[in-house]
């Protein structure tokens, strides 16, 4: 037999998941159910192997080829960026990106530049760009919500999932930036070398979303 | 203030060694076959001018330029790519020479690459440009010069064409703006087909649009080509798959069925640069092309002198990271004899190891006061004679 299919799983809920989705393809997937400490682990009757890495770091792998896929949200996609195929739409994992402001603040209103905190500056310099408009950006690694509480920032451009953070602490969405679901990548010389493997996965996955 | 005199900048290394060695052989190995073929060699300046590299398609994003400026102020660039340089001076000093003209070229290219993603900022690159020729047999010459480039590493490789040709066509039809036309080039390009559904029916619905969206998943073997005029029926597309199946089918009988060849009409990287064909090859265990090219009918007008061309690169660093990841370093070459001389038959001892050299051996000459650490530096680095110069020229083992 080949060397085994080599996919990289965002570890957590999209790992999670996507482990649910093969299951439900027929695979056994014990090995990884029961990881432990373990990080490469096999599903021997897919002829697949799992990787479970952090999002950026599947995006990093798959790019090299040292995975041959992976699965990594639409959000980790946008702000990374990188040379591969994005296949399949997963449809799990579904979330969006979305521009919040304390509950009332005017924001477009003005011509002063206005400062926007997020974790994913790449995301946030896209969108205020297409507006053509001039932003400052501040990268935070933690709750982006204090920013604008704190007043560091205008508005805060960040994952929304329910929206019950930002309630709770006195922000809204005041527009949508992206929609973001959970995305199959490959990597570009992996699905030309072993084309039929790789395609009779995603058509067995496509036929089970 | 820092010093950053013991490291060298993102995105480069230093070779030693075996590294060299193994280097010099595939550059070696790619200008035996270039050269074989009646390609010339160019070696064009490390820095160019900016301008070269900003034309009216600019192929190269300002971003990723090391620049700097002259003397006298002038913007320059560290070369990022051959191909435009080459194209500068076949429009200028070339411009009455006897066409074709067969280039080959073995030199580095700079490019700023993002940091700490294990990407090189200086890649040797080997390649060849035919200019002067549209006949299909240049193309074939191009091509099975770039199938005996991977052949010649002994490691498993695949090859794939593709051809601009069949998006221009297609996209020529819709009635978008150019932005929404670069939109559909990128999906296509990542093969993003939910992204690329959404945005073709956005546009509405007719047989343009169907075959733009099914244009990523053409990919494969042989059985493209007819799912491909099915789903495209038009004049235009059809002479270009004719065209594109012929040299497909060259390609299989001049490498023989144990070489994956394939074809992929997705291919739609650097619209403005290529005009008709597209090659790309693959080596087993590395996860980006390490050939890549095509035919560029448009690039040297852009100089001034309307002339086609056709041509490829190879990456020569991506091919040297897989045979070394295979394993296969070459042996170093050793030294036969190292050559000690007592004091004052010095000029004697230089003689002598200049006799054995003429005889094709390796020869050091000991750089010790007393010949016990010469032959305890003889036996650490294998040196199997022991040459001891007192007059009287004697051996030992």
């Amino acid at each position: 037999m080949d060397k085994p299919i080599r996919i990289a799983l965002t570890k957590g809920r999209l790992e999670k998941d996507t482990v649910g989705l093969f299951e439900k393809l027929g695979f056994d997937c014990t090995a990884v159910r029961e990881k432990g400490r373990k990080l490469i682990l096999p599903i021997p009757d897919g002829n697949l192997e799992v990787v479970l890495a952090k999002a950026n770091d599947v995006i990093t792998y798959v790019e090299h080829g040292v995975c041959d896929m992976g699965v990594v949200g639409k959000d980790t996609i946008m702000e990374m960026k990188g040379k591969f195929f994005e296949l399949v739409d997963l449809g799990f994992g579904r979330c969006k990106f979305a521009l919040a402001t304390k509950k009332g603040y005017d924001f477009y209103r003005g011509y002063g530049v206005k400062t926007i905190a997020t974790k994913y500056p790449n995301v946030a310099r896209s969108f205020f760009e297409k507006k053509g408009m001039d932003t400052e950006i501040i990268k935070i690694e933690g709750s982006v919500e204090l920013a604008p509480l704190l007043e560091l920032a205008d508005g805060i451009v960040d994952i929304v999932e329910t929206g019950t953070t930002l309630k709770e602490n006195g922000l809204e969405v005041i527009e949508d930036v992206a929609p973001i679901s959970a995305r199959l990548i490959v990597n570009t010389v992996s699905l030309k070398m072993r084309q039929a493997e790789i395609e009779g996965l995603i058509e067995k996955i496509q036929a089970n979303l | 203030m820092k010093n950053y005199d013991l490291i060298t900048p993102e995105g480069t290394k230093d070779l030693l060694f075996g590294e060299c060695i193994i280097r010099r052989n595939i550059e070696d190995t790619l200008r035996g076959i270039f050269s074989s073929r009646g390609y010339s060699e160019m070696i064009t300046p490390g820095l160019e001018f900016f301008d070269v590299f900003n034309l009216n398609s600019r192929y190269f994003p300002q971003e990723n330029l090391y620049k700097l400026t002259d003397s006298k102020g002038r913007l320059l660039v560290m070369r990022p790519d051959s191909t435009m340089p080459i194209a500068r001076v076949v429009a200028t000093r070339l411009r009455d020479a006897i066409l074709p003209l067969k280039l080959f070229y073995n030199q580095t290219v700079y490019r700023t690459e993002p940091a700490l993603k294990g990407r090189s900022d200086e890649i040797v690159q080997a390649g060849i440009e035919l200019i002067g020729s549209q006949l299909k047999m240049a193309d074939l010459d191009v091509i099975s010069t770039a199938i005996d480039s991977l052949k010649a590493f002994g490691m498993e490789f695949s090859l794939e064409i593709g051809h601009i040709g069949v998006f221009k066509e297609l996209v020529g039809k819709l009635e978008v703006s150019d932005s929404d036309k670069e939109r559909i080039r990128k999906l296509i390009e990542s093969k993003n087909f939910p992204a690329l559904n959404d945005l073709l029916d956005s546009f509405g619905s007719n047989s343009v649009i169907a075959a733009l969206k099914k244009l990523p998943a053409l990919f494969g073997g042989m059985e493209v080509f007819d799912k491909a005029e099915e789903l495209i029926p038009d004049e235009n597309v059809k002479h270009i798959l004719d065209e594109l199946r012929e040299l497909y089918c060259d390609m299989t009988e001049l490498c023989g069925s144990d070489t994956n060849i394939t074809v992929d009409l997705g291919l739609v990287n650097k619209t403005d640069y290529y005009t008709g064909v597209i090659i790309k090859g693959y080596l087993q265990g590395h996860g980006e092309e390490v050939l890549s090219g095509g035919r560029y009918d448009k690039l040297i007008s852009e100089f001034g002198y309307d002339i086609p061309a056709v041509g490829f690169a190879v990456n020569v660093n991506a091919i040297q990271k897989v045979i070394e990841k295979n394993g296969l370093f070459p042996a170093m070459p050793k030294i036969d004899a190292i050559v000690y001389a007592e004091k004052g038959c010095e000029v004697v001892a230089v003689r002598a190891a200049n006799e054995l050299r003429e005889q094709g051996l390796v020869v050091e000459n000991a750089l010790f006061d007393d010949i016990e650490t010469v032959r305890e530096y003889a036996k650490e680095k294998k040196i199997a004679k022991v040459v001891v110069v007192d007059g009287s020229s004697r051996e030992e083992e």
